[in-house]
């Protein structure tokens, strides 16, 4: 079954089309709003651009714990195969380790991070909110007792495979890539995808636009 | 090397939950963090932790943890430069 996706495209024709993967679980609504921003940004300079639902998140009808990285790959394969014209993959953080299934005409990725960091954090956010319920977990515990059985990390139902892919997962080799950080070499904002209260950032939007279609230039895309 | 940990974990804080420039600046030692600002729930611990690690270098054992290092700035900067001076 077709995912829900987000697709903002100027009148007439386009340019390329941007398909953004978003970073994964809590942190992709933490940066939803500055995301569709820097969509409306691409739409300003002729660029359609797509936010996918990934299977299990947002508006899906599958349930979270039926999903892995692996399904997610071959979603973004499928999603990025229906789309008319060249493709530019930009993914942030998470979504770096699921976007190298799909083909594309380039690729841009912004503060990519390992599946293991992502995975540490909600652990632990279990771990601080099982002992504010007065009850005693640790890392250990949680990671073996997610060998058999989903567990439920920050509100996310996570299967086995879903824990032990992302243990291991690092963005993967891909041609030709852009990689960027936040700062001065990079986009110039603030890491909004840790922030406990969603936040939004016009103007890092416009960064994140102005990068993507200057590398796109780059690579000869029009 | 004492500044540096300061000035990361401001940033840091500023970063994860949100205090703008200003309010990070003005932490002192006895500004109660958990428990005292509203932002900081158990998803915004988890995430101070990892990103110390990142931004610091250091690696943080679950059993260093207790409720103690995240009561005020103080302990929590204290903390870190103990793990820093490793």
């Amino acid at each position: 079954m077709a995912e829900h996706q987000f697709r903002l495209a100027p009148a007439g024709a386009h340019r390329a089309t941007v398909l953004l993967v978003p970073p994964l679980f809590d942190e992709a609504n933490r940066l939803r709003r500055t995301l569709v921003l820097a969509m409306r940004a691409l739409t300003a300079d002729g660029f359609a651009a797509v936010l996918p639902d990934l299977p299990g998140q947002n508006e899906s009808l599958v349930a979270l714990e039926d999903v892995d990285l692996e399904r997610w790959r071959e979603a973004l394969a499928d999603i990025a195969a229906s789309i008319v014209g060249p493709v530019i993959i930009a993914a942030i953080r998470g979504g770096a380790l699921i976007d190298h299934r799909a083909k594309a005409a380039a690729w841009w990725r912004l503060a990519p991070v390992g599946g293991a960091s992502l995975l540490r954090t909600m652990m632990r956010a279990r771990v601080a909110a099982d002992r504010e319920a007065g009850i005693l977990s640790s890392l250990d515990s949680l990671q073996e007792a997610a060998r058999t059985a989903p567990l439920l990390l920050a509100g996310n139902a996570l299967s086995p495979a879903m824990i032990a892919q992302l243990g291991t997962a690092e963005a993967q080799p891909v041609e030709p890539l852009r990689s960027v950080g936040l700062g001065a070499d990079g986009i110039a904002g603030t890491p909004l995808w840790l922030r406990a209260e969603p936040g939004e950032d016009a103007a890092m939007a416009a960064a994140i636009a102005a990068d993507i279609i200057a590398w796109s230039q780059t690579c000869g895309i029009i | 090397m004492t500044d540096t940990v300061d000035a990361t974990l401001r940033a840091l804080l500023a970063d994860v939950l949100g205090l703008g420039e200003e309010r990070a600046a003005a932490l002192t030692g006895d500004s109660g963090l958990f428990g005292e600002l509203p932002e900081f729930d158990s998803m915004a611990v988890a995430t101070v932790l990892t990103e110390m690690e990142d931004r610091l270098g250091i690696t943080i054992d679950d059993d260093e943890i207790d409720g103690e290092i995240f009561e005020t700035y103080g302990h929590l900067l204290a903390f870190s430069q103990r793990k820093v001076a490793g």
